[in-house]
């Protein structure tokens, strides 16, 4: 069944505001006035096809590649940017840095400097939903590497034990030949060919898809979101992608593929495209605008928020 | 009303007062549900399994979770079985419930609750017997509870679910059993108050959880020649550097006890803190009685020799007062 032409649309847009705001902090790093920072080029396929499910009390819990998750789930483009520019005005007031945005407001709880780090976290977004009663369902992103980290794997048993209402994400970025941070390694970190084949060892569904292929994710994360939000507990799924830089000419680039398969079907035009592009650089330009805009924070500003106070 | 109580009949009942009260306060951990538990005896029934359970043997993966939990509003005890079963899980400990608050610029807090049975039980091993809050106590981002009795174990665990920080609280397998006079009612003990156990002139002692009352016995024990203060600080973080400070300007002697591993410890903490803030009131040098960095030993005479205790105390006031 084809997706309706809005829905196609959303989901091409939500892809570019990624790769637009990641092309925006290159550009900042260039200029000497943005720090450290992991890019997530290459994955926007996962993070709009699983979003485009989300409604705003529903979380994530995401990596040291949070940009596309974060993007997708609405977090405000001007205070990431900020944090990214290490101000006052940032998500975390300067102290989190890109890896550990975290934007409260539409549950984007957070990007994670550790590993495998959101994982046991995420469980507990899921269990605080669970306890409520609602039908919010919390997203567990991660990567290949973290696939393998105890913590990842004892937050799946749990989930099953628990029957938590969350769907854990891998995203695997070398799905061909395996690597690490870009370097071919001679002992293989995983001995299987699908991360999803572990789903039936801890007793919850599983299934694998081409990241590249953002309806491909939309119509797989849709089956897992719909079951833990009516109480069938999590899914393990696990996304192919491939790290790309900027540009959009990669045949695994979810950008081009879709754009491709977009114009064939008519439903997006060079007009269309050209619109969406322009107007997504315009709220990039404006979050750039206040980052740099922005003050540093004050050196006694260190001291604060180690605790909050109240009881 | 008061009646007498067990240290952990106390602890339950805090937590009992605490999830009447607000039905976002839940429990989990190891065998929390199980009837045997007397520091969880009866909450599973009176509660419900949906916020009392049993988590899976995952220290990562259920601290993680509970401070996720924490994060989007709930308040959860997460009960870790022993203190040292928390080191593999040093990363949900350490990075994210600890320093989850600082790093997002107070955007969100972690309102969690970290109970842990922890110290030397005779015969335990250097797995089953460890202190640790020294190790908690140096992250920033947690507060460190290290109750020495039923009345302050109540007190303070009541306050401790209603912080809005994490908070770690250590309590002493032999304390357990101890009896104490505890008031029916609930009641808030403030952090960072230290408690005057014996008021002396002589020589200040500060120990803190089951030490407390080892140095309360070397006081009674040297009543008739020395005059021994006997400070419990309760909470390590928040510290009363002040209690201590204001007590060695009195005594002019300081003795830190301390079952800790010494080494980088809270017995140097506190001895730092006078030499820097009140050396000018010292009459003699500072003196530790702590674990001398040693794993804790199986065997009991072994364990016995590199714990303090009421003895080892004795005689490190009386070389500090010099007296024979």
């Amino acid at each position: 069944m084809s997706l309706p032409d809005s829905v196609k649309l959303d989901l091409y847009r939500a892809m570019v505001r990624i790769r637009t705001f990641e092309n925006g902090i290159r550009t900042l790093i260039n200029d000497g006035k943005a720090g450290h920072v992991s890019f997530y080029t290459g994955g926007e396929g996962v993070a709009a096809g699983v979003s485009a499910h989300l409604v705003k009390e529903d979380q994530i819990g995401s990596t040291h590649r949070p940009m596309g998750h974060l993007v997708a789930k609405g977090a405000d483009l001007n205070r990431m940017m900020a944090e990214i520019a290490g101000k006052s005005t940032g998500t975390n007031k300067g102290k989190g840095g890109a890896y550990h945005i975290f934007d409260k407001e539409v549950g984007a709880l957070g990007g994670n400097g550790i590993v495998g780090g959101s994982v046991p976290m995420t469980a507990g977004y899921a269990l605080r939903n669970q306890l409520k009663g609602g039908d919010n369902v919390s997203i567990s992103y991660y990567g290949e590497g973290a696939s393998n980290q105890g913590g990842v794997q004892e937050t799946l048993n749990l989930a099953a034990c628990w029957k938590l209402p969350m769907v854990f994400v891998c995203e695997n970025s070398s799905p061909e030949e395996q690597t690490m941070l870009g370097h071919k390694i001679d002992y293989p970190q995983l001995s299987i060919s699908d991360i999803s084949l572990r789903a039936p060892a801890y007793g919850m569904p599983g299934d694998s898809g081409e990241g590249w292929d953002v309806e491909e994710v939309y119509r797989i994360a849709g089956k897992a979101v719909e079951l833990a939000r009516k109480g069938g507990g999590p899914t393990l799924l696990e996304f192919k992608i491939h790290r790309l830089n900027a540009d959009e000419d990669s045949e695994y680039c979810p950008i081009k593929c879709y754009r491709d398969k977009l114009m064939r079907e008519g439903v997006l035009t060079d007009e269309i495209d050209e619109k969406i592009r322009a107007e997504e650089a315009a709220e990039v330009k404006e979050a750039m605008d206040f980052a740099v805009g922005s003050p540093e924070p004050e050196p006694i500003d260190a001291y604060d928020d180690i605790f909050v106070e109240g009881a | 009303m008061t009646r007498t109580i067990t240290y952990a009949e106390a602890i339950c009942e805090a937590q009992r007062d605490a999830m009447r009260n607000d039905p976002d306060v839940i429990l989990f951990g190891e065998n929390v549900a199980a009837p045997w538990r007397p520091s969880t005896k009866g909450l599973k029934e009176e509660f419900g399994k949906v916020r009392v359970r049993d988590a899976p043997i995952t220290e990562t993966a259920f601290i993680g979770a509970g401070v996720g939990a924490a994060i989007t509003g709930l308040k959860p005890i997460v009960e870790l079985m022993l203190i040292d079963f928390g080191l593999v899980a040093m990363d949900q400990i350490l990075n994210q419930m600890a320093k989850t608050t600082y790093m997002t610029g107070g955007n969100v807090n972690v309102p969690m609750v970290m109970r842990a049975i922890y110290g030397a039980r005779g015969g335990g091993a250097a797995t089953h017997s460890e202190c640790l809050y020294g190790v908690y106590a140096h992250m920033p981002g947690m507060k460190v509870v290290v109750p020495s009795n039923p009345y302050d174990a109540k007190g303070l665990l009541a306050t401790a679910i209603k912080d809005q920080n994490p908070v770690v609280v250590f309590e002493h397998v032999r304390l357990t059993n101890m009896e104490g006079e505890v008031p029916e009612e609930s009641y808030n003990i403030p952090f960072g108050v230290a408690n005057l156990v014996r008021e002396g002139s002589d020589v200040t002692v500060v120990a803190v959880g089951r030490m407390v009352n080892e140095a309360a016995k070397a006081a009674d024990e040297l009543k008739s020649k020395i005059s021994v203060e006997v400070i419990d600080p309760r909470t390590l973080v928040p510290l009363d550097e002040e209690a201590i400070l204001r007590s060695v300007a009195k005594t002019g002697r300081l003795v830190v006890v301390d079952e800790d591993y010494e080494r980088c410890g809270f017995s140097a903490e506190v001895a730092a803190i006078v030499a820097e803030k009140g050396f000018h009131n010292l009459k003699a040098p500072v003196a530790r009685v702590a674990n001398p960095n040693v794993p804790l030993p199986f065997n009991k005479s072994l364990e016995n020799h590199v714990l303090p205790d009421a003895v080892k105390i004795v005689r490190a006031i009386k070389n500090v007062v010099k007296v024979g």
